[in-house]
């Protein structure tokens, strides 16, 4: 029998990275995925003479080297900077809302997003500072807590980080509310909240300020091969330092050891069985202990019911035979809102026929290379936070897509003033369907386990040790710690590897 | 820091909040339901008949259509649902060879809900002359998931489609037509059928009993000049003459017959958008007979076979008789993406891979040629 010291099972963002940790603290490595690429949603596509970005907006908390991120220095640290060539995004957001006549362009750089706010809201000024402020220190502490593993002690905490702390159990609406932050402020700095997918009454201010400040403050980046640059970069130095990687093979079970519940193997797709103590599952716990595993602890099984699905996803994808000027693109990256109250958006988002939102990207507007002269790529995104494509028959799938993918046209076109029919060369289209089979996600869920109010990002860092159950079990990717989105799955992958490297020399 | 942020106007009541946050967590946790978790979700289950992947197939029906083509019908192990102009692989063991060939499904869309689907193909290489010749009633199959791009895309396209078949190209545009007829599509399709003589026409029989008021059919013989059909090549003349306004042209046939509608649509001025061709698959190159060695990773396994210089690294792979991935055999589906650790290639045609596979030495055995010895790592199919 094969035998590993850890099986990664998965290669989206966090499994390429815990494998990365694992073989960089000396173990013998696998990692197996069933699709026959790397990255999960970071890949690309290529249509006629378009390769369209298949999920990455862009990338949180890189930043040029002069400005490091934390995306950067671990990107560094696993040895595969140099391998990706990056580009700048140039502006943060332009944020629409018609009905509420709301229409803001805001850039990147804290003290140019803060000026450029006061122009739009004069007096939020003092507000928006002090929101900077609160989520540097919320950033430092966060650092604190990963330094130690989530085991934080808290005279630390009270003591250097006391407005993190104070802050910290509340939801973004309630901490501006009191920084008195004005409410046109707050729509407008409230844009991203569909990056992370719970609305701003439930979401943790944790959460939300870590993302913003990290957005502002080092800019966003883009790999410019797409995100598939960045999974095969990673794929590469795997094999460099030694790791075994097969493409096309499903891990179908987790062996547990008699004894103690632990793992003691992994079984693939074709019936070989794989030996070993320690694995990082990049796939939700659902599936792991929904039908991977024979022997569960109740206790997982409740706490796996308990959590809640995050949106499920669905991009269209469009390659236009014009340039972006020529049809009346003018910016990066749209947030297209209904409404700005976050909760009744949410609400909206729940069914095919109520939602309009969406998170719209022009690549050119970054990379003007990044497609034929003459032509420009788009993608459009919307989240359903409710299973309502489960309620579409195969037979009525393909006219759902084109309802949902119409609206979307229209929505943009009347919102902007761009105008994108009759120039649309090559459509792509990706629903919760697409979703679930690429990467196997229940119901086509790609943000994990909602950030809701009591299951956000600090007590999951918190609940660290406690979360982890299973002996030689942990997980990495969007479901896990760190949250979803690419920089959080990187940075889970960075934990369960590293952690998973302590097991092992625990074990001796 | 400069200020201190209070919420309520004692701090400490803030920190005793966050202190709750972990045992809020914890009890909530410890109060999900102990039922079993559900091991399939509806997306995930409607995302199975979509892309129901490899499946076993049985023959149930074989039919003579010309001289030189059959359909065959098959039973699937699965029900599943396409856009009608897809194609699946097809595939089975050939004198020890894994093979496998992609056609496109005849059939409608439907039938494949009822786990029927209907291939159409013309005897003219090694999989297809072996299926002519031997596949009966009662066979088992491989057959891959629905492939493709070669539909009818009503976002974008314009509500009347030209459909340019030559030969057995017809087998997509027969499946496009039974869709627009069942109402499983909406659009008014023109189909322009090249053959060489009047009984070299597949479905005409079948083509006839559809044409309506949204589908009509323009036979073209080549070698025959008969009342009631179009004589020649499908050209800007013959189009001009049966559609006009908005249309997408659709093409399926042989090279020769692309190349020749290539130069009669430049008269057109058709922009790209308007214009698709489905891919055909790649064949032998003209070039010296070589051999070469690969020595292929696949799992945990290595080999080491020969390759003929004249033949893609997949045929190679494949009379190896090694289990790998294969489905469009023209380099644009990526389902044999390969990594290269060393040697050189040749593509055929243009390089469809995406800018990092380049970068990385990725590249798909199906449209490529051995310009030397290789080594190879394949996924297992």
């Amino acid at each position: 029998m094969k035998q590993y010291d850890a099986v990664v099972i998965g290669a989206g963002n966090g499994g390429l990275v815990a494998a990365i940790r694992l073989l960089q603290g000396g173990a013998r490595t696998l990692l197996v995925e069933k699709h026959n690429l790397p990255g999960g949603f970071a890949t690309s596509f290529r249509r006629g003479r378009f390769e369209f970005e298949a999920s990455l907006h862009e990338l949180n908390d890189f930043g040029p080297a002069d400005n490091a991120g934390d995306v950067r220095d671990l990107f560094d640290a696993l040895g595969v900077t140099d391998k990706i060539d990056w580009l700048q995004i140039p502006e943060a957001y332009r944020v629409l809302s018609r009905a509420e006549k709301l229409d803001a362009t805001m850039p990147f750089g804290v003290q140019a997003f803060i000026d450029k706010m006061e122009q739009y809201v004069p007096g939020s000024r003092p507000s928006m500072t002090k929101f900077f402020d609160l989520a540097e220190e919320v950033r430092l502490a966060q650092a604190y807590s990963s330094a130690v593993n989530g085991n934080t002690d808290s005279k630390v905490m009270v003591g250097k980080y006391g407005n993190f702390v104070r802050a910290g159990s509340y939801s973004v609406n309630e901490v501006l509310a009191a920084l008195k932050m004005p409410k046109k402020a707050r729509d407008i700095l409230n844009a991203y909240w569909c990056y992370l997918g719970a609305h701003c009454d439930d979401l943790s201010f944790v959460h939300y300020a870590s993302m913003v400040n990290r957005y502002i403050k080092r800019g966003a980046s883009m790999p410019k091969m797409r995100s598939h640059e960045i999974s095969l970069a990673l794929t590469e130095r795997i094999r460099e330092l030694g790791g075994d990687v097969l493409f096309n093979t499903e891990a179908v079970k987790i062996l547990t050891d008699e004894r103690d519940g632990g793992v003691a193997g992994v079984v693939l797709d074709d019936g070989t069985q794989i030996a070993t103590r320690h694995v990082v599952a990049n796939c939700a716990p659902h599936l792991v202990f929904g039908k991977m595993m024979d022997r569960v602890p109740e206790s997982e099984i409740r706490a796996t019911n308990a959590r809640k699905f995050s949106g499920r996803g669905f991009t269209m994808f469009l390659g236009l035979d014009a340039d972006a000027d020529e049809l009346g693109v003018q910016n990066h990256n749209y947030f297209l809102y209904d409404t700005m109250d976050t909760a009744a958006q949410y609400d909206r988002m729940r069914t095919i026929r109520d939602n309009s939102v969406q998170a719209t990207v022009c690549l050119n507007r970054a990379y003007p290379e990044c497609s034929p002269k003459g032509t420009c790529m788009m993608y459009f995104t919307t989240l359903y936070m409710s299973d309502d494509w489960g309620n579409v028959t195969a037979e009525d799938y393909f006219k759902t897509k084109d309802y949902v993918a119409n609206k979307m046209i229209d929505r943009f076109e009347q919102d902007t003033g761009a105008r994108l029919r009759g120039h649309i060369e090559e459509i792509s289209v990706a629903t919760p369907m697409t979703y679930a089979r690429y990467c196997g996600h229940p119901e086509g869920v790609i943000y994990g386990y909602e950030s809701q109010y009591w299951d956000g990002l600090m007590p999951r860092l918190q609940m660290m040790a406690e979360d982890h159950k299973v002996r030689g079990l942990r997980f990495a990717g969007g479901y896990a710690m760190r949250l979803s989105g690419y920089s959080s799955a990187y940075f889970s992958g960075d934990i369960s590897g590293r952690q998973t490297v302590g097991d092992i020399k625990k074990e001796g | 820091m400069a200020f201190t942020f209070k919420k309520q106007i004692f701090g400490f009541l803030d920190l005793l909040r966050f202190k709750k946050m972990v045992p809020r967590r914890r009890a909530k946790l410890a109060e999900g339901s102990p039922a079993p978790l559900p091991s399939t979700y509806r997306v995930n289950e409607t995302a199975g008949v979509l892309h129901p992947g490899f499946q076993s197939a049985k023959l149930i029906a074989v039919v003579q259509n010309t001289a030189d083509t059959k359909t065959y019908t098959f039973e699937t192990e699965r029900p599943f649902y396409f856009r009608a102009g897809q194609y699946v692989t097809l595939g089975c063991k050939v004198e020890g060879s894994a093979v496998s060939r992609p056609y496109a499904i005849s059939s409608a869309p439907k039938a494949a809900l009822s786990k029927r689907v209907s291939l159409t193909v013309k005897k003219c290489g090694f999989f297809s002359g072996y299926l002519f010749d031997n596949a009966k009633e009662g066979d088992l199959f491989t057959l891959g998931d629905p492939s493709g791009d070669f539909c009818y895309e009503p976002v974008k396209d314009a509500r009347h489609v030209a459909a340019l078949a030559g030969g057995s190209g017809i087998t997509p545009f027969y499946s496009m037509a039974q869709a627009v007829a069942d109402g499983t599509e909406d659009h008014a399709l023109t189909i322009f059928y090249g053959a060489r003589t009047e009984r070299d026409l597949i479905f005409r029989k079948e083509l006839d009993a559809l044409v309506s008021d949204k589908i009509k059919v323009v036979y073209v013989l080549s070698d025959e000049q008969k009342e009631g059909f179009e004589h020649g090549f499908i050209g800007a003349d013959l189009l001009q003459k049966y559609v006009s306004g908005e249309y997408t042209v659709m093409m399926c046939g042989p090279a020769a017959m692309y190349a020749f509608a290539d130069k009669e649509l430049a008269k057109l001025g058709l922009p790209l958008r308007r214009v698709k061709k489905e891919a055909n698959c790649t064949g032998v190159r003209d070039v010296a007979a070589a051999t070469h060695t690969l020595t292929v990773h696949i799992g945990f396994d290595t080999y080491t076979v020969p390759a003929d210089a004249r033949e893609t690294v997949l045929t190679a792979l494949e009379r190896a008789g090694l289990n790998v991935p294969a489905k469009c055999r023209a380099g644009g589906c990526g389902f044999c993406h390969s990594k290269l650790v060393s040697g050189r290639f040749t593509i055929a045609g243009a390089d469809k891979r995406r800018l990092a596979d380049a970068k990385f030495g990725y590249f798909h055995p199906c449209c490529s040629y051995p310009d030397s010895d290789l080594e190879l790592i394949v996924p297992k199919a």
